[in-house]
């Protein structure tokens, strides 16, 4: 299948600060790919994505999409002749203008009059087309939103933060609804989102960038399950960094820090306690429980050994006391990646 | 720099822009020139340097000391009582205190004309029995004093609505934590609220100073020279147009001086805006005596600034010569509307295109033109009348066409000076109205033409509103520049009001100054009224 947005060694400074706000970053979409750009704060998730809308002009790098470059050296594809539509975080519905003048505001949407109330159907709004958005939820405005960057039938289609204005529960809805939407539609999304939950729940891909770089690039699976460091690791939750001198098989580490430390990464439901170690664990410790942490669904127990501390999640039916000592092994599932 | 000037020129190059920076860059122009007048050398430099450039500095120096420290006091007092306290009369004083901005400082000055010479016997007395040079010297005091009085109460308001929208600000919840912390409400307003308002007052200074350095109906009237009636003595005195462009550029630079420690005692400062606006104050309900007392406190800007201005003007007017009220008057009443009304509405088509295109396209070279071309309002009408001149001459030399004294080149002049008035609104609606959505625009495939129509003027009805009811307030008013640059015998109210005061026909000028004074009072009070709703 071919790649419908490629991104080449984008770079992007701006006046004042040192460090590039996006540097060198390079990664293509195909048709129908729904990736998410995750990383904290000032890592230039939001940068990139507005680069890509033409909101701001890169230093250098290329950006193509359909296979015609927009942006190059020399070339500069102003916003408004740019084949892709950008769902603002705000949402930026026009407050003057009803759901169904803002649907139909984009360039040639009232040639799409079927994709368009088609969408409406999908998304539930058509009883909502004559109000105006400070008359509607805002579910609704995030559904209108969605709409009216997809009714000028766009190649790419971007998303900035889509879901942090909604309260948790409107946010699974709509989540679920955006993913079923766009998969539906087959069109190539790229979203930016803080949240490291949604990414894993909407993308097929997903793109952490730290400071302005990025760190890693893969299926959330795979993102989640072995981190590339210690930054991806600990943005997705969670992790123990255990040195591989206590692992019996070979695995991808990281350095943890300037002692040249080798680790992996495992997360705190990727171990589990055993009363007989079997053959095949790779891994194994004993320690003694130094602390338990109830967390609603489960308990964490905080378990020393002689070299480190880990965390390990326990059933809520399982039961644990301070000072036990207990043997600490890998759950299948870790190798199964 | 140089990416920034590659992207502005191979990708932000386009109608829109070039537009906006030509005129941005015509509107600087003026301006340009007269500062690079510092040297300017003619037969009388010599004259004005050794014999009135001291006085020059010195009277404006002492006038914009005295109505800066004056108005501050009986601005941020009467908005700390306002804002802070309640008792019979405040809702009617709120607005009220606003309403000695609707006249003009010249004006005000000849609703005063005869006020020094009440002095006369005193003078006289001193002449008698200390020394002729002690009742000069009472007499320069009196004349210096009786002016600063004069401005200080009719642009003590910039300080009053800055400083009163400060304190509102401030909200509650600052206030209830000091009292919680143990300080008393006079410790609190030292120690808090002043503090915290310093950015507002320092804004409304620095409006009352310029507006100090403009005037020239005021000092000419009381006979103060200053930096911008030696101007006119030079230029139309003397005929000296090279020592008048001179003094232009040295009050420029003054005034370049003074908004470069604006910008310093302000700092970045915007302390009263981070906290909970939606609280307003609960105001102390105030004893009868002690309501009495702030009563008398705001009353006495109210009346030297309103009150007795009017209240003369409106006497003098029934003694006006029936013979007056003629077709000429109507005609220059309509030139006066016509002229502020077609100024507003061309002023603000320009700053929407110019403020447009900057935001729009983000371009940098359009915000910096845009940033230098404001400054015009910090200039004295009588700089960039000197700057017009000069450029106009310019153009003749090489053109052969003549715009001195066509009303062009007064439309051109107005829009340097009052080009601040209509951006500082129509900016501000852009940047919080119109700013992501311009950008949503432009992404759903819109032209710059489209998205201005169909979004930002709709959203901008309002500042563009605001803008204009300025604009035509402060043209239909505006005396210096129109003196200079007007077409032969073209008048408007304020030139009338001014030719007839310095032919000594008090009771006659008295009537187109009321005119003006009134037409201007109708749009202050609308205004007002706007943001008392919205705040």
């Amino acid at each position: 299948m071919s790649e419908v947005l490629q991104i080449s060694k984008l770079t992007k400074s701006f006046t004042g600060n040192a460090q590039p706000a996006v540097q060198k970053v390079s990664f293509s979409l195909k048709k129908g790919d729904i990736a998410t750009i995750v990383g904290s704060s000032g890592s230039g998730k939001t940068t990139l994505l507005r680069m890509i809308a033409g909101l701001e002009i890169p230093e250098t790098g290329q950006i193509i999409i359909d296979g015609k470059v927009i942006n190059d050296k020399n070339i500069f594809i102003p916003p408004e002749k740019r084949n892709c539509s950008l769902v603002f975080q705000s949402y930026a519905l026009f407050p003057h203008l009803n759901v169904r003048d803002n649907i139909y505001f984009g360039k040639n949407s009232s040639q799409n009059y079927d994709l368009i109330q088609n969408l409406i159907e999908i998304t539930k709004i058509d009883q909502i087309q004559d109000r105006f958005p400070h008359q509607i939820s805002g579910g609704q405005q995030q559904r209108v939103a969605l709409v009216r960057a997809l009714a000028i039938n766009p190649s790419v289609l971007l998303m900035d933060e889509p879901l942090s204005n909604l309260d948790r529960e409107l946010r699974l809805n709509v989540r679920t609804e955006i993913v079923s939407l766009l998969k539906k539609l087959k069109i190539t999304t790229l979203i930016v989102s803080h949240d490291t939950e949604d990414a894993l729940a909407v993308s097929d891909r997903i793109i952490v960038l730290e400071k302005g770089m990025i760190s890693q690039i893969g299926s959330p699976l795979e993102v989640f399950n072995t981190p590339k460091n210690c930054h991806v690791a600990l943005l997705f939750g969670q992790s123990n960094f255990i040195p591989i001198d206590n692992l019996k098989k070979k695995h991808k580490y990281f350095i943890l820090n300037e002692k040249n430390e080798k680790v992996i990464s495992v997360r705190p439901s990727q171990l589990k306690i055993v009363n007989e170690l079997a053959l095949d664990d790779d891994f194994f410790f004993e320690g003694s429980i130094i602390n338990i942490c109830l967390l609603g669904l489960h308990k964490q127990l905080t378990i020393k050994c002689k070299q480190f501390v880990v965390n390990v999640n326990l059933s809520n039916l399982e039961e644990a006391i301070i000072g036990d000592k207990v043997k600490v092994v890998f759950k299948k599932t870790h190798f199964q990646i | 720099m140089f990416r920034v000037l590659k992207n502005e020129i191979l990708f932000k190059l386009n109608g829109w822009t070039f537009l906006s920076f030509i005129i941005g860059f015509l509107i600087i122009i003026p301006i340009a020139f007269v500062a690079i007048q510092f040297n300017n050398s003619s037969e009388n430099w010599y004259h004005i340097q050794e014999n009135v450039l001291y006085k020059y500095i010195y009277s404006t120096l002492i006038l914009v000391l005295g109505t800066g420290v004056l108005s501050v006091f009986f601005g941020v007092t009467t908005a700390w009582i306002i804002s802070f306290y309640e008792f019979p009369g405040r809702k009617l004083l709120e607005w009220g205190l606003i309403l000695p901005l609707t006249i003009p400082t010249y004006i005000a000055a000849y609703s005063y004309y005869d006020v020094l010479e009440t002095f006369t016997p005193l003078m006289l007395w001193i002449r008698n029995n200390i020394s002729f040079s002690a009742m000069n010297l009472f007499n320069d005091f009196m004349v210096y004093f009786v002016t600063i009085i004069v401005l200080s109460s009719v642009l003590f308001p910039y300080v009053y609505l800055s400083t009163r929208a400060s304190f509102l600000m401030q909200g509650n919840k600052l206030i209830e934590s000091a009292k919680i912390l143990g300080y008393l409400p006079g410790q609190i307003f030292w120690n808090l609220i002043l503090p915290l308002s310093r950015p507002a007052i320092v804004a409304g200074l620095s409006l009352v100073i310029m507006e100090t350095l403009n005037d020239f109906g005021a000092v000419e009237y009381f006979g103060i020279s200053t930096f911008t009636t030696g101007i006119f003595r030079s230029w139309m005195g003397m005929d000296d147009v090279g020592s008048a462009l001179r003094l232009s550029s040295y009050l420029m630079f003054f005034v370049l001086l003074l908004m470069y420690f604006e910008k310093r005692m302000r700092g970045n400062a915007k302390f009263d805006q981070n906290n909970d606006s939606s609280l307003t104050h609960k105001r102390l309900v105030l004893s009868s005596s002690k309501s009495k007392s702030v009563l008398v406190i705001c009353l006495v800007p109210f009346t030297l600034g309103f009150i007795i201005p009017v209240t003369r003007l409106s006497l003098w007017s029934t003694s006006a010569s029936k013979d007056f009220f003629n077709i000429e008057l109507m005609q220059i009443l309509f030139n006066s509307i016509g002229l502020a009304s077609f100024s507003s509405v061309i002023i603000v088509i320009i700053s929407i295109i110019l403020l447009f295109s900057s935001k729009y396209f983000n371009s940098q070279i359009v915000k910096i033109t845009n940033q230098f071309s404001v400054l015009g309002y910090s200039m004295p009408g009588a700089v960039i009348a000197m700057g017009i001149l000069l450029v106009s001459a310019y153009i003749n030399g090489i053109t052969n066409i003549i715009i001195t004294g066509t009303i062009s080149s007064l439309f051109i002049a107005y829009l340097i000076r009052f080009f601040a008035v209509s951006s500082q609104p129509i900016e501000s609606g852009l940047e919080n109205e119109c700013s992501q959505i311009n950008q949503a625009s432009r992404n759903l495939g819109k032209t710059a033409f489209q998205s201005l129509i169909k979004i930002n003027l709709p959203l901008l009805k309002k500042p563009i509103f605001v803008g204009g009811i300025l604009i035509f307030i402060d043209v239909f008013k505006e005396l210096p520049l129109t003196l200079i640059l007007r077409p032969f015998n073209f008048d408007t109210l304020a030139t009338l009001t001014y030719d007839l005061n310095k032919q000594a026909q008090i009771f006659d000028a008295s009537v187109p100054a009321l005119i003006i004074i009134i037409v201007t009072m109708i749009p202050v009070i609308f205004l007002n009224k706007k943001l008392e709703r919205k705040s």
